[in-house]
């Protein structure tokens, strides 16, 4: 009898200490670390986009505006291009359709100064460049990206 | 659904405490089976959601008729109240083990009607089997007048069956909702765990009934804890903590219904108030446990978007193939049903991910970041089920004489 219990208890006992060993694994397979990627805080340095070529330059250079333009609204940049995605007019949180048009905007001039003094553009283009993002549609300023991107890519 | 039918079953076994040693056992089990039948048929023609609650509630108040009438019923039937007893519980532990995983098969193989369909015959047999059963079977009830003696007991069963909730409903709504897995192979997963509750059986005649009642406790906590803490979406760490999951039920739940039952109260009598605590423990933690993930879903769901949108805005890709990903995608997400993740894959797979590779790798990676914020959506409600069961064992181990008396 004694030795059917002593049995059976290391069995129990054997039991628990693998469900142990496998909340230990699950802690090892970064259970109590926070997913990644993690949710940039507002005005949070990053490192630039690293790619290549016209598009890589103008990735950066939008990456790095819209960064600008969350921080200026106080969101972040992904809650950001979220809400340019809503259909309902480009809102950010409490702010309204010109208040992040200008965020924008002042974020992508940042960025272009930023992209001249890189290197990235050259000195006699970056006022153009500037001008551009100042006075064209963002609509429009988009979808050229994109076409820019694509066709020099 | 799910609450309407267990707290049909809690409200009608807890009134029937009162009539239950008034009416013939064989009787009560035959309504039961009855109505269970009508209502399982009903199940299966339902043409409206309120109209397929409200066929629930009826089968519940079914189940809790035939689950009051079928325990002196075996009694009788094996020739010993303990033999009867014995059959009750394992039943009853296998059965809520065995439901999930066999829904699961069921709904894909069929359709979620077969699940009731298949019921209907099941009670029309017990029906059929009862109707035949000898005249003579029936027990006599007890003397005492009180169930307090089974209290202890039975609030560790009601916790230990709360703590259930996490393993039967949020287990199958992790594995098949967010992860994607089709019913069948969702029911491959969870079936993890009828399997180890029968395989610890022989476990847990070799121990004594507290040891069995408390080291079957700890192992429910700890497989929840290890479900709360699933990193990621992965089928074999979500099987491993529902197999102690599971063995720890089938080490518990047995000793504890018998030592909740006591012939001496009536054995139809004190059957039916177990009955009803489970149910109740169940209900009271799917009451607790959907507030809480109606929170924490939603939250999970936004930082998700979040991050998908970090993974998609940093990826090596083109701005001619990012943009129209990124677009696809939002119209996925919009498309998706409520608490549904969308088709995540499709986007990059329709703008060539197959030759993309790294378009792939920003696929798999946006797949695993949404996964896995999602799956730690789940770790409050997994955690909250793991406490009852530790509160479970620390009822347990502080009323243990009380409890096996």
């Amino acid at each position: 009898m004694t030795t059917r219990l002593t049995f059976g208890a290391a069995v129990l006992l054997m039991l628990l200490a693998a469900v142990s060993a496998l909340v230990g694994v699950e802690l090892g397979k970064g259970a109590a670390r926070s997913v990644s990627p993690p949710l940039a805080k507002p005005c949070q340095a990053r490192a630039p986009f690293t790619g290549g070529g016209i598009d890589g330059l103008i990735q950066r250079i939008v990456l790095d505006g819209l960064d600008g333009a969350a921080c200026r609204l106080g969101t972040t940049r992904e809650e950001l291009v979220l809400s340019l995605r809503s259909g309902t007019g480009i809102r950010a949180g409490h702010a309204d359709q010109t208040t992040v048009e200008a965020a924008i905007r002042a974020g992508l001039v940042r960025s272009v100064d930023e992209a001249e003094r890189r290197g990235d553009i050259p000195s006699f283009l970056a006022p153009a460049v500037r001008r551009l993002v100042e006075t064209v549609p963002l609509a429009k300023l988009i979808q050229g990206g994109i076409s820019l991107g694509g066709l020099l890519r | 659904m799910v609450t309407a039918y267990n707290a049909a079953v809690a409200v009608t076994a807890l009134l029937l405490i009162a009539l239950v040693h008034r009416v013939g056992a064989r009787t009560i089990l035959g309504a039961g089976l009855l109505v269970f039948f009508l209502a399982s048929l009903a199940c299966s023609l339902a043409g409206s959601l309120p109209f397929l609650i409200a066929a629930r509630c009826v089968q519940g108040a079914g189940a809790a008729l035939l689950l009051a009438g079928s325990l002196p019923v075996l009694g009788a039937l094996t020739g010993s109240v303990p033999r009867g007893a014995a059959v009750w519980t394992l039943a009853g532990t296998f059965g809520i083990a065995l439901g999930p995983a066999l829904g699961g098969v069921l709904t894909q193989v069929f359709d979620w009607r077969a699940i009731f369909a298949a019921q209907a015959p099941v009670a029309a047999l017990g029906l059929v089997a009862a109707l035949a059963a000898p005249r003579s079977v029936a027990l006599e009830e007890g003397w005492r007048s009180s169930l307090t003696r089974t209290w202890p007991a039975n609030v560790c069963l009601g916790l230990l069956f709360g703590a259930l909730v996490g393993v039967l409903f949020l287990a199958v709504l992790l594995v098949i909702t967010v992860w994607g897995y089709s019913p069948i192979a969702g029911a491959g997963i969870v079936s993890v765990l009828p399997v180890a509750t029968l395989a610890s059986r022989p476990l847990g005649r070799r121990l004594s009934g507290l040891t069995a009642i408390c080291g079957g406790a700890a192992l429910v906590a700890a497989g929840l804890v290890a479900l709360a803490l699933l990193p990621s979406p992965s089928a074999w760490l979500a099987a491993a903590a529902l197999a102690f999951c599971g063995v720890g039920l089938g080490l518990a739940v047995p000793t504890l219904s018998g030592a909740a039952l006591d012939p001496d109260a009536g054995l139809a009598r004190s059957g039916t108030f177990t009955v009803g605590v489970r149910h109740l423990g169940l209900v009271l933690a799917l009451a607790s446990i959907a507030p809480l993930l109606a929170t924490e879903l939603p939250t999970a769901g936004r930082q998700a978007k979040l991050r998908a949108a970090t993974v998609l805005l940093d990826a090596p890709v083109g701005l001619s193939t990012k943009v129209p990903v990124a677009l696809d995608l939002a119209g996925e997400f919009e498309r998706a049903r409520a608490g549904e993740i969308p088709d995540l894959a499709k986007p990059f797979d329709d703008h060539g991910a197959g030759s993309d590779p790294n378009l792939a790798a920003t696929r798999d990676t946006l797949v695993r970041t949404i996964e896995e914020t999602i799956t730690r959506a789940f770790r409050p409600a997994f955690l909250f089920s793991s406490a009852l069961a530790a509160l479970a064992l620390a009822v347990a181990l502080f009323a243990r004489r009380r409890v096996l008396e």
